[in-house]
């Protein structure tokens, strides 16, 4: 499973998330972009430790961070990292990240690289 | 574009309301049409985030003419997540300046309290991005969280100054008999005596619980006129001089440099420049502090203090109610209380109230220009006013 960007076909810029419109060259017609996969490794920007996760969550704390991958784009994921810093190196895996009734959903973890 | 005027205003405590939603709306607009001496309005427009999903009651603008009894006239109701009220205000203008309607009824409510935190903390969630927030459990308490590490690590806040916040705003609220908190708080109770770690839990590090405003029901109106109308009426003039709005990216992890709040400082200026005025004009502000480090922020970003200095000018006490600039006289949302969807319209009757010299002990003295902060989403979404007194 990967995390996908959106590549504009007309200008290149990559966005993430999805938008139907390009923020750079704003020249899009319809659906005019390659899905391209995610790197792994970034940085931490910054994180929280949320200690009243949403009631469907079965944890006690949830960590929260923003995470600038190695290619700028930025992604808000879950944090596996006992004691995180700002601007620690990171890795991302693609996990459940949300589990209602019969519905999974995925998303990026990240752990201490 | 003609001149529109605040002739009635209308609140309801923010606390736990035992009534229903079309009634937290009725009641200030009943308020209001008694502090005007209106009877007939030209169109209602009803300022809501969570009726559908909290309530279980859609179309509320209905069930709110109709429970006023004000039929046939016009009704809309507005939702822009908390930032509902303002925005419902912004519409309420521009019909008036606009000349098609000469009197319009805004009115705000929520009834959050109907389900429990949790379940209110994920129904605002829900305005978080659906794929690159929601899922992962990000809450606007963890947005506020991550937003704070970063301004601690830039501009030198600390746990200490977003407590000064709490502590101010605890106090105007004393004075404030429709607040949510009665509650005086201490420095020492909830950061540096052995039990405040018990007192004060964190709830999104480096947040903690004194932090947040409180889950709050709660309604509020204003009544705005034509010049025409407002003439004869025997209150004091208060002309709504300046609006301003602006967005931002959805996800805050789009944002060039997420210490800033772009949509603050656009909305901001938009609404100074309408009303001719600078920011070191205003007398007094109510600023948009569901997290305290956010009336820190917006205090910056919309121009009374310089980038990175509003927790110095906090520190000084400028802010406070005898400062040169009072911020949140009501108790701010921090703890008058936050019914998400009342949230702007409350902000405005407090400054109306102030600027009418109504507002008893928590009076600012000689306020004649006001201001106001409505922050939808986080920062993606926000309404600014300005109010003068013209007599």
């Amino acid at each position: 499973m990967e995390l996908y960007g959106y590549k504009c076909k007309k200008c290149g810029h990559l966005h993430y998330p999805y938008r139907m419109v390009c923020k750079n060259c704003c020249k899009n017609e319809h659906n005019e972009f390659d899905p391209v996969p995610l790197p792994r490794k970034g940085k931490l920007l910054t994180f929280t430790i949320l200690h009243n996760p949403p009631s469907d969550y079965e944890v006690v704390t949830l960590g929260l961070g923003i995470v600038e991958l190695d290619n700028g784009i930025r992604v808000t994921g879950q944090l596996r990292i006992p004691n995180p810093k700002i601007g620690m190196k990171v890795r991302g895996e693609i996990d459940v990240v949300h589990a209602a009734e019969y519905d999974k959903q995925y998303g990026m973890v990240f752990f201490k690289a | 574009m003609r001149n529109v005027y605040v002739v009635g205003i209308g609140i309801t405590s923010f606390t736990r309301l035992e009534y229903p939603l079309a009634e937290i709306a009725a009641y200030p607009a009943m308020m209001a049409m008694k502090d005007s001496g209106i009877s007939k309005i030209d169109h209602l427009y009803v300022a809501n985030m969570g009726a559908g999903r909290i309530n279980q009651q859609t179309g509320l603008a209905s069930a709110v003419i109709d429970t006023l009894s004000l039929t046939p006239a016009g009704a809309t109701a507005i939702e822009n997540g908390p930032a509902s009220g303002a925005s419902a205000i912004i519409q309420g203008f521009q019909a008036v300046a606009s000349g098609m309607h000469d009197v319009v009824m805004v009115t705000g409510a929520e009834r959050m309290r109907e389900v429990n935190n949790l379940e209110a903390t994920d129904f605002v969630a829900t305005l978080t991005h659906p794929l690159a927030e929601y899922i992962y459990g990000v809450t606007l308490p963890s947005l506020a969280g991550m937003f704070t590490r970063l301004i601690m690590e830039k501009h030198g806040v600390t746990s200490r100054h977003l407590a000064m916040v709490a502590v101010k705003n605890h106090a105007n609220a004393m004075h404030n008999f429709f607040a949510h908190l009665h509650q005086p708080i201490t420095i020492e109770a909830i950061l540096d005596s052995p039990e405040a770690s018990t007192n004060n839990p964190f709830v999104a590090e480096p947040l903690r619980f004194f932090d947040m405003c409180p889950v709050s029901d709660g309604g509020a109106c204003l009544i705005l006129a034509s010049e025409d109308v407002a003439k004869k009426i025997n209150r004091p003039k208060i002309r709504l001089a300046g609006l301003g709005q602006a967005t931002d990216t959805h996800a805050v992890q789009e944002r060039k440099d997420p210490t800033e709040l772009l949509a603050v400082r656009g909305a901001a200026a938009k609404a100074f420049e309408m009303a001719q005025i600078k920011p070191s004009q205003v007398n007094v502000a109510e600023l948009h502090d569901a997290f305290t480090i956010l009336e820190i922020v917006e205090s910056e970003e919309v121009g009374f203090f310089k980038k990175g200095e509003g927790h110095k000018a906090l520190e000084r006490g400028d802010t406070s109610l005898t400062g040169k600039l009072p911020i949140n006289p009501s108790g701010g949302l921090k703890a008058k209380g936050h019914p998400v969807g009342a949230t702007g319209i409350g902000q405005a009757h407090e400054i109306v109230t102030q600027l009418r010299g109504e507002a008893e002990k928590r009076q600012v003295k000689n306020a004649k220009i006001g201001f106001t902060c409505n922050f939808g989403g986080f920062g993606n979404n926000v309404c600014c006013l300005v109010f003068k007194r013209e007599d």
